[in-house]
C-alpha cells in the first residue's frame, strides 16, 4: 500500500490545524508496520484514513489487490455490544462474509478458542475483565476476513503482564494468516517486538523521522540485546 | 417476604389508611353525599356500577381507544424519535409540530378535535397529540446517547443501515423507548377518559362520569375515577410484567442449556 501525499488538516476554533501534510509513506504487504511517536501527532488519524473513517483532504491511498475489500479493526477499547453475547460478538460481524450460521459460528468459536476464551462464549462483555474483552475484540479483528488489520493502541490501557499476554496471543494468529498489519502505538519495546517495520514518527504536522525494518526474526528478538536496547535508546530521543 | 418489603407494604396500607380516614373525616364533616360521599357510599357506588350491564363494554371501549392511541404513539412517535435524532433538518421541522403539542391545553386539543371528528375519534387523537411528544423527545435524546464509538465500530466493520438499527440503535434506545412508552402511556389514559368525558361517546369510563356528573350521582362519579385509577394502574403493571418477559425468557433457556449440558 502506498499512502501518497496525504494531507488533513481540523477546523479548531476557527482555525485550520494541520495534522497530515503532504505525507507520504510504503507499506509491505503481509507485514506488521509499527507506527510510532508522540500523543497526539496524528497516528490515529492515519489510521482512519486507511480504513476510510475518514477521507484525506489532498493525497490518495493506493492498496494492492489483496488489500482492497474489508478490513479488521482493532480499536484502543474493546468496542462490544454489551447486550450480545462474546460469541455474538464475534459472528455478528461475519455475517456478509459467512451466510451460512453452521460455518460462521463454528470460525467465531475457533478464534475464541485461539485466545484462550472457548469457555465464556455464552458470557455477556460486562461479565468479563478488560483483558478478556480485548481479547474477544482480537478474535473478531481476526474472524472477520478483514484484507488488512489496524491496531489503534490496542493493548495500552492494560498492565505489562496482561499485555505481553494480548501481544503474543495476536502474534499467534497473524503467524496463522499473515495479513497487511499497520499498528498505532506509543510503546516502543511493543512496536520493536512485533513489527517488521518500525516508522517514528514526529509531532504535528506528522513527518517520517525513521524508517526501521528489523532483520532479526521475531523470536529471537530480545529487549536486552545490544541491538534492541539501541534502537530503544534512539527510538526514545 | 423479607422484612424490609414487609415494613414498606406496611407504611404503604398506612399510607392508604390515614387517606380514607381523611375522607371519611371530611366526608362527616361536611354531611353532603351530593359534595363528598363517604368511602362506604362510594364502594356501594363501584359494587353498583360493576354490576351494571353495559360495564364492560364501557370499560372494553376505553381500553380499546387507550391501546389504540398508545400503539400509534409507540410507533409513530418511536419512528419518527430515531429519524429525527440523526436529521437535524428533520428535527427542524418537526420543532413547530412539538412546541405546540406541547403548549396547547389539552382541553383546547380536545375540543377543537370535537368540532373536526366524531366523538369516538375524539379520544383517539387527542391522546395522540398529547402523548406523542413524550415518546418523541425520549426516543430523540436517546439516539443522541448512542455510544459513537460503537457507531464507528459497525461502521468500521461494514454494517448495513438495518443490521445497525437492529443490533446498535434498538438495543441502546431500550431504555429511552422504555421510559417514554411507560410516561405517555400513563398520560393516554388520562387525556382518552378526559376526552370521553367532554364528548360522551355511547360507550366509554368518561362518558358514565359524565353521565353520573349531570346527575348529582357524586358517588358514582368517585367509582367511576377508581375505576380510572384501576386500569392506570393494571396498565402500568401489565406494561412492565412484558418487560419482564425476555429476561425470563433469556432464564429458562440458559437454564435449559444448562440442563442439557
Amino acid at each position: 500500500m502506498i499512502l501518497k501525499n496525504l494531507s488533513k488538516r481540523y477546523l479548531v476554533s476557527g482555525e485550520y490545524l494541520p495534522v497530515l501534510d503532504d505525507f507520504t509513506l510504503s507499506i509491505e504487504p503481509g507485514t506488521i508496520t509499527a507506527l510510532v511517536g508522540p500523543s497526539g501527532c496524528g497516528k490515529t488519524t492515519l489510521l482512519r484514513l486507511i480504513g476510510e473513517l475518514e477521507q484525506p483532504d489532498e493525497g490518495e491511498l493506493v492498496k494492492s489487490v489483496e488489500e482492497r475489500g474489508p478490513l479488521s479493526y482493532l480499536f484502543q477499547e474493546p468496542r462490544l455490544l454489551p447486550w450480545h453475547s462474546v460469541l455474538h460478538n464475534v459472528e455478528l460481524v461475519m455475517r456478509p462474509w459467512y451466510p451460512e450460521k453452521e460455518e460462521r459460528i463454528a470460525r467465531a468459536r475457533d478464534f475464541l478458542t485461539m485466545v484462550g476464551l472457548s469457555d465464556f462464549t455464552t458470557f455477556k462483555p460486562d461479565q468479563l475483565s478488560g483483558g478478556m474483552r480485548q481479547r474477544v475484540a482480537i478474535a473478531r479483528a481476526f474472524a472477520y476476513p478483514g484484507h488488512m488489520l489496524l491496531l489503534d493502541e490496542p493493548f495500552q490501557s492494560l498492565d505489562t503482564n496482561l499485555r505481553w499476554a494480548l501481544v503474543n496471543a495476536f502474534l499467534k494468529l497473524w503467524n496463522a494468516e499473515k495479513r497487511t498489519t499497520i499498528y498505532v502505538t506509543h510503546d516502543v519495546p511493543e512496536a520493536l517486538l512485533m513489527a517488521d517495520t518500525v516508522i517514528r514518527l514526529s509531532s504535528r504536522p506528522m513527518r517520517i523521522l525513521e524508517n526501521h525494518t528489523i532483520g532479526t526474526p521475531r523470536e529471537e528478538r530480545s529487549l536486552g540485546s545490544p541491538e534492541f536496547l539501541a534502537l530503544q535508546a534512539r527510538f526514545y530521543t | 417476604m423479607n422484612r424490609s418489603t414487609w415494613n414498606t407494604n406496611l407504611i404503604t396500607a398506612l399510607s392508604v389508611l390515614i387517606l380514607l380516614g381523611i375522607w371519611q373525616i371530611g366526608a362527616v364533616l361536611l354531611d353532603a353525599g351530593v359534595i363528598l360521599p363517604t368511602p362506604g357510599t362510594t364502594f356501594s357506588a363501584l359494587a353498583s356500577v360493576v354490576q351494571q350491564k353495559p360495564f364492560s363494554l364501557n370499560i372494553l371501549a376505553t381500553v380499546a381507544r387507550a391501546l389504540q392511541s398508545f400503539l400509534i404513539i409507540f410507533l409513530v412517535g418511536g419512528l419518527l424519535g430515531i429519524l429525527s435524532g440523526y436529521s437535524r433538518s428533520l428535527h427542524a421541522f418537526l420543532v413547530p409540530l412539538l412546541v405546540i403539542c406541547k403548549a396547547t391545553p389539552v382541553m383546547s386539543v380536545i375540543l377543537l378535535a370535537f368540532i373536526w371528528f366524531t366523538s369516538g375519534t375524539v379520544p383517539l387523537f387527542s391522546a395522540f397529540l398529547m402523548g406523542f411528544p413524550v415518546m418523541f423527545i425520549q426516543v430523540e435524546q436517546g439516539v443522541k446517547l448512542i455510544s459513537p464509538r460503537l457507531h464507528e465500530m459497525t461502521v468500521a466493520y461494514g454494517f448495513t443501515p438495518l443490521r445497525r438499527l437492529i443490533h446498535l440503535v434498538i438495543p441502546s434506545l431500550a431504555p429511552s423507548i422504555i421510559t417514554g412508552a411507560k410516561a405517555s402511556l400513563s398520560m393516554v389514559w388520562k387525556v382518552v377518559i378526559a376526552a370521553e368525558v367532554l364528548t360522551v361517546p355511547r360507550y366509554g369510563v368518561g362518558s358514565r362520569m359524565q353521565m353520573a356528573q349531570v346527575n348529582l350521582e357524586t358517588a358514582e362519579v368517585l367509582a367511576w375515577t377508581l375505576i380510572a385509577i384501576l386500569l392506570t394502574a393494571a396498565g402500568d403493571l401489565i406494561f412492565l410484567s412484558l418487560l419482564e418477559v425476555p429476561r425470563k425468557l433469556r432464564e429458562r433457556r440458559s437454564k435449559l442449556l444448562e440442563a442439557i449440558r
